[in-house]
């Protein structure tokens, strides 16, 4: 099997993981559903209905956009750019009174100004970016906070509902908002579409793309642009502090499942439809649990989901691997100390007394023992352990791939041998053609005969060494 | 903090009488003033330490987070131990403080598992605490002042109003028990509510009651009639008195760890080798944010707070290169920003612009019908006061400010235009070509220039004798010759041109 076809066969799996999964999370939401009817007694009213698709869009057009975000490493722009919609918010207000629409635009202008003038800060200056972003976080939504407090001064109350912006209001959501997330959903997803391989360019490799003559600083300004108008979806539902959460979590999750930036787009949207959904439908239990909030709670259970258990990354996964990797280097460990004790004094079967074997190994002593009592390789007697036959033979293969590898080590570029990573837990035959460990075990087997030839002649030379 | 407060009031009354100290703190501008300035500069100073190490949106966390802290700990003191703190109790400072830690620790945990990078791990642990804390807030706190405003803005403005009240003379707390005589006692029917009768019914049941018993302290015993003599008091804010501890704290911990600090912000590796413990300092520094963030949470919110982290010493930063310099250039940008601040709020700007002005000017040009009195957050205004600090320090700073930095660039590139022309006659003087490589007129197209740079060019080399022009001809003046035999020998053999 060539490498490239392990290649292959890894993604293949990949894939069948991620449609797994897709369909896993799928059928979650649709037993969800039941569920929240008969054991939370979820009533499914024409509100609820509204916010959980709302939430679930807002989920899919974040959790699309927010993949970027996390990969270029401006997790946290969406935090300001959340704040600095605050006053285009207040200003849209104070133009043109309260249509959503407009609201909407005011906050994408201002957040576009923030990403402009983060540009310019770390573009002009030795400040860096998250400086930078401080910066803007704190002084757009101060002045949009100037801004409420001075509308709120006004002697008409129409302002009211304008500091849902902050915390977010789910209950505010109409059919209307709904329409206008998939409409701008949309568009920001065909825009995704015709630039997907810019962006995957400037997102993975922005030096590569800059010397092949894409207009890098365009490109990121549109990408940021994209993630501008996801946040101002946002916001009426989330509200400026909890965006962030939205924008990145599923992001991170759909990461920790997959290598390629298709599935992990794909898988994200997946994610945030169920968190933003789910979220919605818990938060009806009670009155008085806000959305935007819950919302974030649910993604960010999907992140620890996939943090603990994606195959391969996951911290579960990890443990057991060091866990598995731990036992069998004990055991080998033992394996090779009980044979070269056994060989040095004379017989492959000789036992060694246990108290010896702890005070040089210590723990792994006793877990390498375990390990190899529970194969057959050794038995108890009285108070010391000796090697079974199958024992002595499984030591004398590992012995002699270790002397294999240690010959490879040293002669290995005189015997042009291909070069691999020394592994000596691995079989050396796994890891060199046929061929090669051929000629590594004639010289293996010359050396040997060259040290007996030598041996013999010891004693007539007298009995000056030990062994 | 009582005692500390009668300490610096009996200091304070050496200078100025009683009622003119009262009579200061009255007023809302000047508690407000020192409440902010005294955020600001603690904020300032440990916002520069922030900013060299990389981690000033660390502060935009902790700031959001401290709100976790209050609310779990004000949960925990009122069903745990059945008391009902306000928001300055110590309980919350310390809860606050663990929840800041707390939110280090988290996005440390994340980041740490090796999965997610710092600046996700950061955007995913304080969304999460701060949503729980809103969660907590809308679900089992209900009567408390913890609203959204007091998140948003806080109450600078009538900081004022929040205090103790410290009594120097004529100091007569009164104690009113059932037998005294000034005592109000009332009959109260005491299984009225539960057999559901009226007290009017037979089977009523009567205790006697007092309406105004318990302890009143000189303040309220004057306010109440019990008290002939009315007391000296001194009314003092207590938001001073925890800001200033927590200035003073933050000023002690810079000042005594100030090398440590230093050492281990800019080489973190060599003051970790050298045995100063980084991840202690970074801790401590962790908590000294969090002590900071709560402090000003009731006068600025919660959000507002990061300004002051983040913007002045962004400021400090393109002023100076020295960190001692640093640390006193923020403090003092953030301590004006609060200053000029409260007028801001009230319409004016640095005593130039006043708002209401540009307002009317809105409304004349456009018809907005916006209203003309600019009444607006004071805690917002201040932090405009320092972004717009900000904006001219990165204006005009001498060294990295934008208009320096265009003079610089100019410069730069006029020195090289003068060069270039320089070497080029200098190669060409004296040979064949000359004649047609140095005609005077034409010769803007030997370097695909326009005629009006070339023009230019000579006329600032003719200015500075380096240049002369005869007969249409360019030629270098003797001072040109030694220019240029100059700068082939000192920049051309170090092989660094320009600066």
């Amino acid at each position: 099997m060539t490498g490239n076809d392990k290649l292959t066969t890894k993604n293949r799996s990949s894939d069948r993981r991620i449609w797994l999964l897709i369909a896993g999370t799928a059928l979650v939401a649709a037993l969800f559903v039941p569920f929240s009817q008969f054991v939370l007694h979820v009533e499914y009213d024409y509100t609820l209905r509204t916010v959980a698709l709302g939430g679930s869009l807002l989920g899919i057009v974040s959790g699309v956009l927010g993949c970027f975000a996390v990969l270029r490493r401006q997790s946290l722009l969406g935090d300001a750019l959340s704040h600095a919609a605050l006053p285009g918010v207040a200003i849209a207000f104070l133009l043109a009174g309260r249509d959503l629409g407009l609201l909407l635009i005011g906050a994408g202008v201002t957040s576009w100004l923030g990403v402009y003038f983060i540009r310019l800060v770390t573009g002009t200056t030795r400040i860096k970016q998250d400086a930078a972003m401080g910066i803007v976080l704190a002084a757009w939504f101060a002045a949009g906070i100037a801004l409420l407090v001075y509308i709120q001064a006004r002697p008409d109350a129409s302002q009211a509902g304008l500091d849902t912006f902050i915390f977010g209001q789910a209950a505010a959501i109409v059919e209307g908002d709904v329409r206008l997330i998939a409409a701008v959903g949309a568009v920001a997803f065909i825009v995704l579409g015709l630039f997907w391989k810019e962006f995957k360019l400037i997102t993975f490799d922005p030096e590569f793309a800059g010397a092949n003559g894409f207009r890098v600083n365009l490109l990121s300004l549109l990408l940021s642009t994209l993630i501008v108008a996801a946040i101002v979806l946002g916001l009426q539902l989330a509200g400026v502090i909890l965006m962030v959460g939205m924008l990145i979590a599923s992001g991170i999750a759909a990461r920790q499942w997959t290598n390629q930036l298709g599935q992990m787009v794909i898988l994200s949207a997946v994610f945030g439809a169920f968190a933003g959904g789910a979220g919605a439908i818990v938060s009806a239990v009670d009155a008085d649990i806000p959305t935007g909030p819950l919302i974030v709670v649910v993604a960010f259970l999907l992140v620890a989901v996939s943090l603990g258990f994606a195959p391969g990354r996951g911290l579960v996964w990890t443990l057991l691997r060091q866990r598995s990797d731990r036992r069998l280097f004990a055991a080998q460990t033992m394996l090779q100390d009980l044979y070269h004790y056994a060989l040095d004094h004379g017989r492959a079967d000789l036992p060694a007394p246990e108290p010896f074997l702890v005070g040089v190994r210590g723990a792994t002593a006793r877990e390498g023992l375990r390990q190899l009592l529970a194969r057959g390789h050794v038995q108890r007697s009285n108070g010391a352990w000796m090697l079974t036959p199958a024992g002595i033979e499984a030591a004398a293969r590992d012995d002699r791939n270790h002397q294999l590898w240690s010959v490879y080590r040293q002669y290995g570029d005189d015997l042009a041998l291909p070069v691999v990573g020394e592994d000596r837990q691995q079989d050396i035959a796994d890891a060199l053609p046929p061929a090669a460990v051929a000629k590594l075990e004639y010289r293996l087997d010359t050396i040997r005969n060259a040290a007996a030839s030598a041996a013999q002649q010891q004693p007539q030379s007298g009995e000056v060494t030990d062994h | 903090m009582f005692f500390v407060e009668e300490v610096v009031i009996q200091l304070l009354l050496n200078f100025v009488a009683r009622e003119d100290l009262n009579a200061f703190l009255r007023d809302p501008q000047h508690t407000a003033t020192i409440v902010g300035s005294l955020i600001a500069v603690s904020g300032a100073l440990l916002g520069t330490f922030l900013l060299l190490r990389g981690m000033s949106l660390t502060s935009d966390a902790i700031s959001h987070t401290v709100l976790l802290g209050i609310v779990v700990a004000f949960i925990l003191m009122g069903s745990v131990f059945g008391q009902h703190p306000d928001l300055s109790s110590v309980w919350l400072i310390v809860g606050a403080a663990a929840a800041g830690v707390a939110t280090v620790l988290l996005t440390e945990l994340i980041y740490r598992s090796g999965l997610v990078k710092q600046d996700a791990a950061l955007g995913l642990a304080f969304p999460l605490l701060f949503a729980i804390a809103v969660i907590l807030v809308s679900r089992v706190v209900s009567d408390v002042h913890l609203d959204e405003d007091s998140v948003m803005v806080g109450e600078i403005g009538v900081a004022w109003a929040n205090t103790n009240s410290h009594c120097l003379s004529g100091c007569e707390s009164v104690t009113i028990t059932p037998d005294d005589p000034r005592a109000e006692l009332t009959r109260q029917c005491t299984n009225c509510r539960d057999l559901g009768i009226s007290p009017r019914d037979d089977k009523a049941e009567f205790t006697e009651i007092c309406t105004n018993c318990g302890q009143y302290s000189p303040a309220q015993a004057w306010q109440a009639g019990f008290t002939e003599q009315e007391p000296a008091l001194v009314f003092w804010p207590k938001s001073i008195t925890v800001m200033a501890v927590m200035t003073l704290l933050t000023l002690l911990a810079i000042v005594l760890f100030y090398k440590e600090l230093k050492l281990s912000t800019f080489d973190p590796t060599l003051a970790a080798a050298l045995g100063f413990r980084p991840t202690l300092l970074h801790y401590g520094l962790m908590v000294l944010v969090s002590l900071v963030a709560v402090g000003a949470f009731d006068a600025v919110g919660s959000i507002l707070v990061v300004a002051f982290f983040i913007i002045p010493p962004a400021a400090a930063y393109l002023l100076t290169d020295r960190l001692p310099r640093m640390l006193v250039y923020s403090s003092l940008i953030g301590a004006a920003g609060a200053y000029t601040g409260y007028d801001l709020a009230r319409g004016n700007l640095l005593g130039i612009v006043n708002l209401s002005d540009i307002l009317a000017g809105l409304n004349d040009l456009f018809g907005l019908g916006l209203s003309e009195s600019w009444d607006s957050s004071i805690s917002a205004s201040m932090v405009l006061m320092t972004f717009f600090f900000f904006l001219v320090a990165w204006t005009f700073s001498p060294k990295y400010g934008l208009v320096s930095t265009m003079l610089r660039r100019r410069n730069q590139r006029r020195s090289f235009d003068h060069q270039v022309v320089l070497g080029h006659i200098h190669h060409h003087q004296g040979s064949a070509s000359a004649s047609e490589e140095l005609a005077a007129s034409t010769l803007y197209r030997h370097f695909r220039w326009t005629p009006a740079k070339m023009q230019r060019t000579l006329r600032q080399l003719r200015a500075r004798n380096l240049v002369q022009i005869e007969a249409n001809l360019v030629s270098l003046t003797e001072r040109g010759e030694t220019h240029a035999h100059q700068f082939r020998e000192t920049q051309l053999t170090n092989e660094s041109v320009g600066e």
